[in-house]
Formats: structure tokens, sequence, C-alpha cells
């Protein structure tokens, strides 16, 4: 028999916590490597632990609510397998999490374990049935608990009562996830905004032309201009194409730069919002970048987004359309470094020639990571971005 | 004006009659109104050719009524008491609850066989028993335990209207039990559907499960144990073959303890078959091992003391309960 240890894998490319959620196996169930273990809660989504070993479930390290960082313990599937002589199993500690984890030597920690064992044995729990399982729901071990039924047995009255915080109503998983990221963005990302308008004139034409041109390819919207533009800027200037990593007062902090321009497209769902993420967006022409945002916001409505689609993003675009407001500023979402808000478009009077003109006119508000970039970038970055917009210069068919 | 049990089936078979001419009734007695009346006068409305009387021999009258709903009828059978019912095993169990499935569903037997179960007071041994677990042993047959005139009423039409051999069980004990019933024959849709139970009491801190008179005993135990602070939720299971599981979990998923009430002995009754049930399909609702109560494993004795002493009544149904939720016995509470 050989013991392996479960581990928080990394999913993602930015994943650093994640909480334990629910445990899907219980000890002594047995479970084939791939199959789902436990349900874990990361600054984006629910995602579910696949067991990494064939076994039987030993013992669970991390009860519910625990906060885990990737690489941490979380349980120990006891496998069929010999024990390698040589790589014995490290001590299943688990808190503290981040500190190093104290060795036994190997023949106190077997004599540990044959002890555990057999408490284990004397110790065998008397519990109902409904009881075991209100106990897992809320994360509750039955040992010391005093059981008010025949021969002490555990009933669902003698478990303390669920946590309920006074009055309200709990947050669903995806609000909670967007309460964490948004507090997170907002706690340690030091923001700046700044903004311009653009003349909406260009791109409504060569919207309207393109319906005209060409049946059968899908509508252009003005997001699908953005995004093309945003991809071409954050590789002509890679500034802010890039997420900050590490503690911003320690030696570790560090910029990641990005392989492309992956743009996250804010999009709003029943009970909150998604960010499914556009790859590799300065490769696509006009008429992809369409098929594809609105692929993206179909399987976003529909809850059908993978775990990959949502990751990799620097930058975010988030256009709340034609009754939006005349501009707002966004908080960005950790770890992308800015994100660009899209006021409505409108009739404004602009200075022209010496007189007055009516123009449409559309604000963009981008609020930068200041620890990524600073206020000389992020206004080149807009200027660009203005410039591309309003020019005729876009790729449609790449 | 309230109507008494067997008045209310009395309606119930005279409006069947009237609404499909293959409608017929058969057994020993029916033309001039059977043991208990039931028929009486349908014979004189309908003709003596649809309600007729048969020869004392149960083997031979339920081989004649599979026969004509083979042929096309749909007789209503009478066999007094199920006692007797032992006597027609072959024709039940071998004939009228194979034919669908041995034809490969060329013929059905749309056959309701209506008799009388239960002690109602010094009729003996052979004349009291509740024998229904034997019949939802095989597959084929519907078995149905109404608990009230109302319910009969409904019950009796959805089981003519079924199609299938059913196997309909009326209680002695309540053929003198007294209800209200609106006037003119109840709507189709209104009719009670085979196969699901109803809630009679709605309760979180047990559900007690039980079906024909121990209805009624279940109901009075339950508002025994509500003046005392128990919110016990009654099950009246109606159909017992098939049984409504639906109805049993969700309920159990709201109280998580179940007493089942029956009158038959308890040793192999419907309970075994519900407790079984419960314990493997929701084992993690449970807080508490299923209990059952019904008659100890004796005969029913002739003497209405000792068969008042046999069965099982409202006092032993709570103080089941009590002990069920872990609350203590009530001083003075020992009757049964």
């Amino acid at each position: 028999m050989a013991r392996v240890a479960v581990e928080i894998p990394k999913v993602g490319l930015v994943m650093e916590t994640v909480r334990v959620l629910r445990w899907l196996r219980q000890p002594g169930d047995t479970i084939a490597a791939g199959e789902p273990l436990l349900e874990v809660e990361t600054e984006k989504s629910t995602v579910e632990i696949e067991s990494t070993a064939s076994g039987r479930l030993q013992e669970i390290l991390a009860p519910v609510d625990t906060e885990l960082q990737v690489g941490d313990r979380v349980a120990w599937v006891e496998t069929d397998a010999a024990q390698p002589a040589a790589a014995a199993p490290p001590a299943p500690a688990l808190t503290p999490p981040a500190a190093a984890t104290p060795t036994m030597p190997p023949a106190v920690r077997q004599e540990a374990r044959a002890r555990g064992a057999l408490e284990g044995l004397a110790a065998r729990v008397r519990a109902t049935p409904y009881a075991r399982r209100l106990a897992a729901e809320r994360g509750l071990g039955l040992h010391g608990i005093r059981g008010s039924g025949p021969g002490g047995r555990i009933e669902s009255r003698d478990l303390p009562p669920p946590a309920a915080a006074a009055g309200g109503e709990p947050l669903a998983p995806m609000r909670r996830a967007l309460a964490r990221a948004m507090s997170l963005s907002n706690a340690t990302v030091p923001q700046f905004t700044v903004e311009r308008s653009f003349d909406c004139s260009a791109v409504q034409a060569l919207r309207v032309e393109h319906a005209r041109g060409t049946a059968g390819s899908p509508p252009l919207s003005i997001n699908d201009f953005l995004l093309q533009a945003i991809a071409r800027t954050l590789i002509e200037q890679p500034e802010l194409n890039a997420t900050f990593a590490g503690d911003a007062g320690s030696a570790n902090a560090r910029l990641v730069r990005a392989s492309g321009a992956h743009i996250g497209l804010v999009v709003a769902v029943d009970g909150g919002l998604l960010v499914p993420v556009i790859h590799d967006a300065e490769k696509a022409g006009l008429i992809e970048l369409a098929r594809r945002r609105q692929a993206c916001v179909r399987r976003a409505l529909e809850g059908k987004l993978r775990g990959e689609e949502l990751e990799g993003a620097t930058f975010s675009l988030s256009n709340l359309g034609q009754r939006g407001p005349d501009r707002f500023t966004a908080l960005i979402n950790p770890p992308q470094s800015a994100i660009l808000a899209v006021g409505r478009q409108r009739d404004c009077v602009v200075a022209s020639g010496g007189g007055f003109e009516l123009r449409p006119q559309s604000v963009l508000t981008l609020s930068v990571d200041h620890r990524v970039a600073d206020g000389r970038a992020a206004a080149l970055f807009v200027a660009r971005l203005v410039e591309i917009l309003e020019g005729r210069d876009w790729n449609f068919s790449a | 004006m309230a109507q008494t049990f067997i008045e209310i089936l009395r309606r119930a078979l005279d409006e069947e009659l009237a609404r499909d001419a293959r409608v017929h009734l058969l057994g020993e007695d029916v033309a001039a109104g059977g043991a208990f009346g039931v028929t009486r006068g349908l014979a004189q409305k309908h003709g003596a050719q649809r309600v007729r009387n048969t020869p004392i021999s149960e083997a031979a009258i339920t081989g004649l009524a599979i026969g004509a709903a083979l042929g096309g009828l749909r007789p209503v059978l009478e066999i007094m008491f199920i006692d007797f019912a032992t006597l027609a095993m072959d024709a039940l169990v071998n004939q009228a609850a194979k034919y669908r499935y041995m034809s490969g569903g060329q013929l059905a037997v749309p056959l309701v066989v209506r008799t009388q179960s239960g002690a109602a007071g010094g009729a003996a041994a052979q004349h009291s028993q509740s024998l229904e677990a034997w019949f939802i042993h095989v597959p084929g047959l519907v078995v149905v335990a109404p608990s009230s005139p109302v319910e009969a009423y409904g019950l009796l039409k959805s089981a003519i209207r079924l199609g299938e051999p059913v196997l309909f069980i009326e209680h002695k004990r309540l053929y003198t039990m007294r209800e209200e019933l609106a006037e003119g024959p109840a709507d189709e849709r209104e009719l009670p559907a085979i196969g699901r139970a109803r809630i009679a009491r709605a309760g979180s801190d047990l559900t007690l499960i039980a079906w024909s008179a121990m209805t009624g005993t279940a109901l009075e135990a339950a508002a025994a144990l509500a003046v005392e602070g128990i919110a016990a939720e009654v099950i009246d299971l109606r159909t017992l073959l098939p049984l409504d599981m639906d109805t049993i979990a969700a309920s159990v998923g709201r109280t998580h303890r179940v007493l089942i009430a029956q009158e038959a002995v308890t040793n192999g009754g419907v309970g075994a078959e519900l407790a079984a049930r419960i314990g493997a399909e929701l084992f993690d609702e449970l807080d508490a091992p299923v209990e059952r109560v019904g008659c100890p494993f004796a005969p029913i004795p002739f003497s209405p003391a000792l068969e008042r002493a046999l069965l099982p009544g409202s006092a032993a149904l709570a103080a089941a309960a009590r002990e069920l939720l872990g609350v203590p016995a009530r001083a003075g509470a020992g009757g049964r």
C-alpha cells in the first residue's frame, strides 16, 4: 500500500488561492484518478479538483472553507501500489499553509499513524445517516459531539446550528466570487484612470458599409472594432500588456508579460457578470472577432464557459451599450492590469475648422494598475486607440 | 347530507354502471345487496343481467370475472372477506396478474375485485385479517386500500377505469363512517390517480405512513401529539402496489423520521416493504431507524375485549412516535 497526496493544482494562469466549497467524496470512499474529489472556489469560478490517484480516500486534510494555496495538500489517497521505499510520504501537515512543513522522523510518523488507527477503531462514532450528511454539508467533524439518541447516537439535532448570518441572504457562488474579486481589486490594486472621447462616425460608416456589402457574414458591432483597436495597441505598446504578480513591497514583485493580446469581454449574466477571454485577438480580423465575440457571449449566457475561457487576459473591455451611461469608470478585474469602460454614443457639439459641428462621440475611460504602468503610458495608449478608431485602417478578415 | 362508506360505494357503482355499459357487478348475493348491502337496489335499477348473483365458490367466480374481463367487459367482483381471497389465489395470481405479460400486451384484464378486510368487532380469526401484503408481492396486480368514504368513491371509480386487475380493499370498520360528498358524478379530472398517495395531515417532526382504516388512527395520534407540540405528517398511501415513493421521499426529506402504522401483523407486512425501501432509497435522510407499529403475531381473537387489546390504536402510535423522537413517555399513557 502507498499513500498519495492530492494537491491543489494550478487551474488557469494566475490562480493563487482557493477555498474549499465541498467534498464530493468521504473518507473510506474509493476513487479513481481523474474523478472529481472536491469543489473549490477560485477568484473566477467554482472548479472541481480531480483525484490524481486511484484508491481509497484515506483522509481529508482541508475541511470546507479552508483557504488554500496552489500546491497545498488536501487529501491522502491510499493506493494498491507498493510503497516506494526511498520516497517516504511527508507528514500530512496542512497548517500553517505557507510555513515550512515540519517533518517527523519516519519511525515516529509510523507510530503516530498506528495510534491514530487504533483510536479510530475504538471511537467509531454512532450517528444517524441524516446527521452524517448534515455534518458533511456543514464541514463539521462528528468527534466530540454528544449524541442524544439511543446509546449516544448522534442525531441531526445534536449538531451545532449552521452559522447563519444574522438576517440577509447568503451569496450565490458567482456573486461571492465577484465580491471577492472586486474587493481584492479595490483593496490591493492602485488604480488611476485616463479618459478620451472619440468620434464614432468612421466606425459607424464602416459598419453600415459592411452590412450592405457582405451578406452572410455576421454584422459587426462597435465592440469588434474596439477589440481590434485594443489588440493592436496592446501589441504596439506592450507596457500595459502584463500582469503584476507577487507582493508589491517585496523582492518577488514582478511583471508577467502576456504572449499575445488576450482581451476579456465583460458580459452581464443573471446574478452577476462573466469575463470570457478572446485570446490572441491581434491575429483575428473583424469578422472573425465578431464570430468569436458572439460565441463567447452566447456561452456565457448559457453558463457553458470552460475554465480556460475565463483565463489569461491582461485587459478587459466593458461596454454598457447605448442605454448605458455617458461615461463610467470600471474596476480592474484582478490580475489584469487595465479595463476600458465605453460610454454610450451621443451627438456632441465639437469645434471644427473655426466653427462648431455635431459629431457622434463616445467617452473611453481607461483604468490602469499603477504598479504596472504610469500616466504617460496610459495616455499614449488611449491616444493610439482613438487614432485607430477614428481611422480607416482595419483588418476585416485575416 | 353525510353518507356512509356503504352508501357512497353504492353511489360510485351506480354511477359507473350508468356511465359504461361494460361495467357488471358479480358476487355472492350482490343482487340482493351483498353481505353488507353495498349493492342494494342496483339489480333493480340496472337489471339482473348486469348485477349477477354467483355461486359460493371464490375460485369459480374469480375465474368467471377474469373471463368476462378478457372478453371485453369491466366486471366488478365482490369477494366477501379478503380471508376468502385465499380460495381465489390461483385465479388472481396465476391468471389475472399474468395475462397482459404472457400475451405480450395483447390481452388485458380490466377487473376490480372488491373485498373486505380488517377486524371490526367479534368477526373472529377467519373473518378479520388484513392480508394485503400477500398481493403486493405479485407483479401485474394493483392494490388499493381507501381510508374514508370520499376516498373510496374516487378510488373505486379510478380503479374501474384503470383497465388493470385491481384488488380494492375495503375496511369493514370504515363501513359506518360518514362523510359529505358533493351531488352528481365527479368529473373524471377530479378522480384520484391510482398510484399516488396523499398527505392527510402536514407536519415537520415525523412522517406517519398509514393506509385504509389506520389512516384515521394515525390522524388521531397526530392530533394527540400536536397537543404536546409534536407535528406529525400523516401520509395516506391509498395505493399499496405500486407504492408512491415520490410522496414518501418528499415527506421524509422534511421530517427525517418515519413511523409506519398497519393493522396487519407486523411480520412480513406492507410496512416491511416500506421500511426496506425507505432504508435503501432515503438512507441519508434518516435521523432514526424506521419504526413499525402493527398487530402482534397472532390470530385476531373472537373476544371483543381481546380483539381491542390486540389492535394497534392511536395511543400505541403516539407512544411509538414519542419514542422515535426521544421524547419521554407521558405519565398514564399506557393504552393502545
